[in-house]
Order: structure tokens, then C-alpha cells, then sequence
């Protein structure tokens, strides 16, 4: 009887799943309730869970509670610990959870939320979780190895290296892009601009208490930060009102991108206790909290969204970023689908952690349904404005006109009506100047939250939320900023290492400034170039970002889809070579068409030959010169990274198709490099 | 009640887990040492360097 009412029970769930997801794609011509988006992800994500998860955990992996994991056998208490599984879900899940699935589907809005709402579940459920949940497994059974590890012994020393290699470059691009969106979203803006640098202060405080007045309480010293940021929130108000104080608050993205990059250089090299560290604790909480806020406002308030499900830009003449829906919507949206750097975080800490084999699956695979249902609030929240205040705000100058009036005409134009005087008003009610031209997502993403918030607390809040969710932005992409550069200048010196040992010493002075100040210019450089980019940066980073994301996925998948190969030769390789071979798919096409589409705003070397020939016949002005050669030069440099991005991942791809092949013809060994069995002494009341 | 009791120690134990918390006292137990300014200290320095040199996710 239980049996039955169990499958019935599943097929009510499946039932659902289909009518919700039916309700949204069939819908056409009138407003939907978000709340439509959220049942459907639910119910795909409880079905991918139970019947897709539990398949690969229990078939493909065989995962057995009998064999003690890593956490049990080199337990050491510091890194190697037994953990509760629902404790370490919700450690995993803080440590992926980025801006990311917050920024991409605000972003692949421009096409509808249909596209990027439909892409978001389906490859979660069949791609991400997948990935994410293998390498966990895979490193789990390798005593926590790595991915660059796993790499170098499943595949061969070529593809470890380039993993190491790709990794580097594609936190260049990632450190640029995030910084963008953090300029974009503060220039102009003495309120979100004071509660930022405030955050400052407020983390060195933090750091000299724990350090010296009250050590070891974390948790009590993030309230007291959390309480001081919340106090700069409505300082920031009465600053951006004083005529005295605003102008000092008041940027230009130039000068905002080398206070971000001044900062980002300080945070690499002072001690970590310092900045870094209360800064990533404050973070977290205020990202956990603000996720669950953002969940119950939209259980509670329920909004109708207001953007089409399909818009006219599907055809690849987008404001926000130029290119047709396939690939572009399936690289924007990366981290609330599919993400490489989750294959990082999944063959780091959390193996390490997990007390039983079958602890991986809620881990490795419920984590990325959790990533992907941010996603969908993302999703959600971007549709709730009005599609021409959408455009509006997320379209930068050079493609909808340097004034406001220009800019409404251009995007009543398009079909989505705006006026001047409404943007102003909306402009006044969260305490801007201006909304126009406020590329890179977050402030439409803070403008949705905030549209949110306040309609369950109150309309006259609305500035208040609109700044609250900024600082909530800005507070953990400049988390990822100062950590990601200290990480990066950790990469160069353990490749630089190989060269000449003494590079290598992580505490070595001269090592410690050279290399920071090597990886901020080397993110600081793009950086610039997104802010002076007449079409907002976004245009030509954010793919960059997205195809490098993709591909380094692309990398994960070859080491799980070998790794399966090895224990179950082509039964189940399907699993990870599907994913795989969409990923690649995607990948190369987008990269292929960065570089070489002859559409000057989709290709860069277009862009690049088209500035070339204005210049050469007069077309610009001279003393726009430098500046048109300058852009010249970023083109082809974008394009050029994109083709490195391609060949590395490439090299991957040549070297583990030879090894399949060899195992699958049996002329190569196709030992598992797994650790031996050992019999697990945990009991689960010991958790 | 038994249940809500049980969802607010979880949330406690995730909140210990991410401020490094948990790993403080796991590290006390396993020196055997009892708490003091200089032992967070130390403990707190292995473990932000271990922390701050892996990538964070985007």
C-alpha cells in the first residue's frame, strides 16, 4: 500500500512538473505569476533528485556506506572531518554560491524568461548537479584530491597542467567582469558608493576585534558588522543628500575602477586576518540571508512578471549583449546552470568533510539544485520590471543614445514603452540621479529585489532595498575580488615555481607584491577596458566570462566522463559525454562566432576591422585617435584570449578522446586510481 | 516543537560550521588545549591561509 501511494505520489509530483512548465512555455500575450517558475523548478528539481541523483548515486557510483570516506579515515580535525550532512550541504552550498546565478539569467533576461528559465532547470538537473556531483564523488574516493590532480592522473600531465593554465586565465576574466558590474552599478551613486566604502572600515574593525578583543567569536562579531553595514545603508542616504559630502562620493567609472583596483591590491597583500577574512564571514551570512529573504518575499508577495517570454532580441540584436539565443543564452547563464568553478569547490573542502559515501548525493547533487533555484528568483526578479525600464537601464549608451530622451525613443521603438520622466521618478524613489545606461545587471537586479521587499514592507523602503540589495552585491563580488586575487597570485607563483623555485614561496615580500600587483593588472587592464567600451564592457567580457566558465566544465566533464569510463567502459558514459558534448558545442560556437563573426558587435575581429577603416578614412575624429586604437588593440586581444581558451581546452579534449579510446579498445589500462576499501567504523549518531 | 528544535540546532551548527567555529573547538579538542587569545590565533592564521588559497566560486 505505501508503494502505492508512493509512486502516486511521485506521479502527482511529475504531473505537476509538466503543467507548470506547460503554464509558462504556452503562455503568451498576458502577464504570469512568478510563482508559476518556482513551482515548476520545484518539482524538477525533487524529481531530478529522487530519480535522476539516486540512479547515478546508486547504479553508476555504487556509493556504499560500508567504505570510509576520507573525512573518517585521515581525520585530523582540521581539514579531514566527519560533518553533518545537512551542515556540510549548507557549507557547500555557501562556498558555490556566487554572484553568478544572480547576474547571468539577469542579463539573459534580454531574451525573455523563458529561454534562460528553461535552460536554468533542464541543465542544472542534467548538467550541473552531474558535474558538480562526480567530482565529489570522484575526489571523495581519491582521499579529496583535486581537479588538476585528478586531471594529471586520470588523463596525463598535459591536461593537469592545462587545467592549472585555463583555470588562471579564466579568473583574469572572471575578477574583470565582477569588478565591472560593481562600477557600473556605484558610478554616479554617492549612496550605494559611501555604504560600500564603509564596509571597509567596518571589516578592519572587525578584524582588530577578533583578533584582539573578542577571539574566536565569529558569529557575534558578524552581527555587530552586520549591524554597522545596515547603519551605513541609511548614513549613505543622508550623504548622498548633503551638498557638501555627496561630490566626494559621487564617481566616474574610471575613477571607480582604480579605487576597485587600488583596493583589490591592498586586499592581496595585507595579512588576511585583517580585511579578508571578517569580510568573507560577513558576507556569507548577509548572502545566505538575503537568499532567504529573497525566497519568502516571493512566496509572500507573489509577482506577476512583466517581461515577455520570448522578446524580439532572440534574434541576436540585443542591447545587452549582441549574438542569437543559441549559444549566447546557454554561456550568459552559466553558474545557475552549469559551472566549472563549482568542479573547483567540489574537488576542494567538501570531500574532505563528508562522513558517509551516500552523504555526496544530497551534497554534490542537492547543492546545485539549491544554486539553480537562485537562479530562478534571479530569473524572476529581473521580470518583474517593466520591459522598457529593463532596457533601460541595462543598455548602454552606444547602442540606445546618449541622452535620456534618445534612449526612451530608441527603446519605445523596440516595443517596450519608456519615458524620460518615469526612469527620473523611479530614479528619485531609490535615491539615483540617473537609471539610464547602468549596465552589468545589478542595479535591475537590486531594482527588482528592492520592487520586492518593498511591496511586503512598505513602498516608502524602496530606496532603502534598492541600496540594501547593491551593498548585498557589491559586499560579496568584492568578497570574490580581494580572495580570487590573493588566489591567483597563489597560481602564478605554483606555475612560476616550476620555472625558478624561489618564485614559488607564497611568504617571500618581494613575491607576495610583484605578483599581486601582476594579477590586478592583469584584471585591472580588462577592467578598463570594459568601463571605457563605448557599448558598456558587458557586451564583450561577460561571454568571454561565460565561455571560459563553460570550458573549464568542459574540462571537469572529460576527467568524470574518463573516470566512468574507467570503472564501467561505455555503459554509462553517456551521463557526462551528453553534457559534455553540449557544453562543447555551445563553447565553441560562441567562441568561434566571438572571434570570427563578421557582425562588428558580435565578433571582435569585425569590431576591430570596422574601427580600423573609420579611422583610416577619417571617419573619427583625431582626438578620438588614441582612443579608437586602444579599442582596436582589446579586440584583438579578446580575440585572442578566446582562441587560447579554445586551443586549451582543445589540448584537453585531443588527450582524454586518446585515452577513452585506448580503454575502450583495450589497449590502455584502465585501473581506477581510487583509495583502497577500508571498512567504515563511523556510526551516523556519532554526526 | 521536537522538529523546529531540531531545524534551529541545524541552522546553528551550519552558521558555527561557516564562521570556522566549529573548527576552533574541534582544534581545542584535538591539542587539548582550552581557549585563549593566542590559540585562536594560531589556529585562526593555518586556517585563513588554507581558506584564502583556493579559488572562491563565481
Amino acid at each position: 500500500m505505501k508503494r502505492v501511494l508512493a509512486h502516486v505520489g511521485w506521479a502527482a509530483v511529475a504531473l505537476m512538473a509538466a503543467a507548470c512548465l506547460a503554464g509558462i512555455a504556452l503562455n503568451r500575450g498576458e502577464p504570469i505569476n512568478g510563482i508559476w517558475l518556482l513551482l515548476a523548478a520545484s518539482c524538477m528539481y525533487v524529481l531530478g533528485f529522487r530519480f535522476y541523483g539516486k540512479f547515478i548515486a546508486a547504479r553508476v557510483m555504487a556509493l556504499n556506506d560500508q567504505r570510509a570516506t576520507p573525512a573518517e579515515r585521515l581525520r585530523d580535525g582540521i581539514d579531514f572531518e566527519p560533518t553533518n550532512k545537512w551542515i556540510l550541504l549548507g557549507h557547500h552550498f555557501a562556498a558555490i554560491a556566487g554572484p553568478g546565478p544572480l547576474v547571468g539569467p539577469v542579463l539573459a533576461a534580454q531574451f525573455g524568461y523563458l529561454p534562460g528559465t528553461l535552460w536554468i532547470i533542464l541543465g542544472a538537473v542534467l548538467g550541473g548537479a552531474v558535474q558538480d556531483f562526480v567530482i565529489l564523488f570522484a575526489s571523495m574516493r581519491r582521499d579529496g584530491k583535486s581537479l588538476g590532480q585528478m586531471a594529471r592522473e586520470e588523463i596525463g600531465r598535459v591536461g593537469g597542467f592545462t587545467a592549472l593554465l585555463t583555470v588562471l586565465l579564466i579568473m583574469i576574466i572572471l575578477l574583470a567582469v565582477v569588478a565591472l558590474v560593481v562600477v557600473n552599478a556605484l558610478k554616479g551613486s554617492p549612496w550605494g558608493t559611501f555604504t560600500i566604502v564603509a564596509t571597509m572600515p567596518i571589516a578592519v574593525f572587525m578584524g582588530l576585534y577578533l583578533r584582539y578583543w573578542r577571539p574566536g567569536k565569529v558569529r557575534e562579531c558578524s552581527v555587530i558588522g552586520f549591524v554597522l553595514v545596515m547603519a551605513s545603508i541609511f548614513v549613505g542616504q543622508a550623504v548622498s543628500q548633503s551638498a557638501a559630502l555627496a561630490p566626494w562620493f559621487t564617481l566616474s567609472g574610471m575613477a571607480l575602477a582604480i579605487a576597485i583596483i587600488v583596493y583589490g591590491f591592498l586586499a592581496s597583500a595585507l595579512p588576511v586576518w585583517l580585511l579578508l577574512a571578517p569580510r568573507g564571514y560577513l558576507s556569507t551570512f548577509v548572502k545566505l540571508g538575503v537568499l532567504l529573504l529573497l525566497a519568502a518575499g516571493i512566496l509572500i508577495v507573489r509577482p506577476q512578471l512583466q517581461l515577455p517570454a520570448f522578446t524580439r532580441f532572440v534574434d541576436g540584436s540585443g542591447p545587452i549583449f549582441a549574438g542569437k539565443i543559441f549559444p549566447f543564452c546557454f554561456i550568459t547563464i552559466a553558474c545557475g546552470a552549469i559551472s566549472g568553478f563549482h568542479s573547483l569547490i567540489s574537488s576542494g573542502t567538501t570531500p574532505k568533510m563528508i562522513a558517509k559515501e551516500w552523504h555526496a548525493w544530497p551534497v554534490g547533487y542537492g547543492s546545485m539544485l539549491l544554486e539553480s533555484f537562485v537562479a530562478v528568483m534571479a530569473m524572476i526578479a529581473a521580470s518583474v520590471m517593466q520591459p522598457g525600464v529593463f532596457f533601460a537601464v541595462n543598455s548602454p549608451a552606444g547602442i540606445v543614445g546618449t541622452t535620456p530622451a534618445a534612449a526612451s525613443a530608441t527603446i519605445t521603438a523596440w516595443g517596450f514603452p519608456v519615458t524620460p520622466a518615469e526612469m527620473q521618478t523611479l530614479a528619485r524613489s531609490v535615491g539615483e540621479q540617473s537609471l539610464f545606461y547602468r549596465t552589468g545587471g545589478a542595479p535591475s537586479l537590486a531594482l527588482g529585489m528592492a520592487h520586492i521587499f518593498a511591496r511586503g514592507g512598505g513602498q516608502a523602503l524602496v530606496g532603502f532595498w534598492y541600496h540594501f540589495a547593491i551593498m548585498f552585491e557589491a559586499l560579496f563580488i568584492l568578497t570574490i575580488l580581494d580572495a580570487g586575487t590573493r588566489v591567483g597570485r597563489f597560481m602564478l607563483q605554483d606555475l612560476l615555481g616550476h620555472v625558478w623555485p624561489p618564485l614559488g614561496r607564497t611568504s617571500w615580500m618581494p613575491g607576495v607584491i610583484g605578483f599581486s600587483a601582476a594579477i590586478v593588472a592583469a584584471w585591472g587592464y580588462f577592467l578598463c577596458q570594459g568601463v571605457r567600451d563605448p557599448l558598456g564592457g558587458i557586451n564583450s567580457l561577460w561571454p568571454l566570462f561565460g565561455i571560459a566558465n563553460q570550458l573549464l566544465a568542459a574540462i571537469a566533464l572529460c576527467v568524470a566522463t574518463t573516470i566512468l569510463i574507467k570503472m564501467h567502459n561505455a555503459r554509462y558514459l553517456w551521463i557526462t559525454s551528453i553534457p559534455l558534448a553540449w557544453l562543447l558545442l555551445v563553447t565553441f560556437t560562441a567562441a568561434w562566432q566571438k572571434i570570427f563573426s563578421p557582425i562588428p558587435a558580435i565578433g571582435f575581429l569585425a569590431q576591430a576591422d570596422k574601427l580600423e577603416s573609420a579611422l583610416r578614412s577619417g571617419a573619427i575624429a583625431a582626438s578620438k585617435a588614441v582612443e579608437t586604437r586602444a579599442l582596436i588593440f582589446n579586440a584583438r586581444l579578446d580575440a585572442a584570449l578566446c582562441g587560447v581558451f579554445l586551443v586549451l581546452v582543445a589540448t584537453i579534449l585531443i588527450d582524454s578522446v586518446r585515452v577513452w579510446a585506448g580503454i575502450l579498445r583495450g589497449r590502455r589500462e584502465s585501473a581506477v586510481c581510487e583509495a583502497p576499501f577500508v571498512l567504515s567504523q563511523l556510526r551516523a549518531e556519532e554526526l | 516543537m521536537t522538529r523546529l528544535r531540531e531545524i534551529a540546532r541545524l541552522l546553528a551548527g551550519i552558521l558555527r560550521e561557516l564562521s570556522d567555529e566549529s573548527a576552533y573547538q574541534r582544534h581545542l579538542e584535538r591539542h587539548g588545549r582550552p581557549h585563549s587569545a593566542g590559540e585562536w590565533r594560531r589556529f585562526s592564521e593555518a586556517r585563513l591561509r588554507e581558506k584564502y588559497s583556493r579559488p572562491k566560486c563565481c
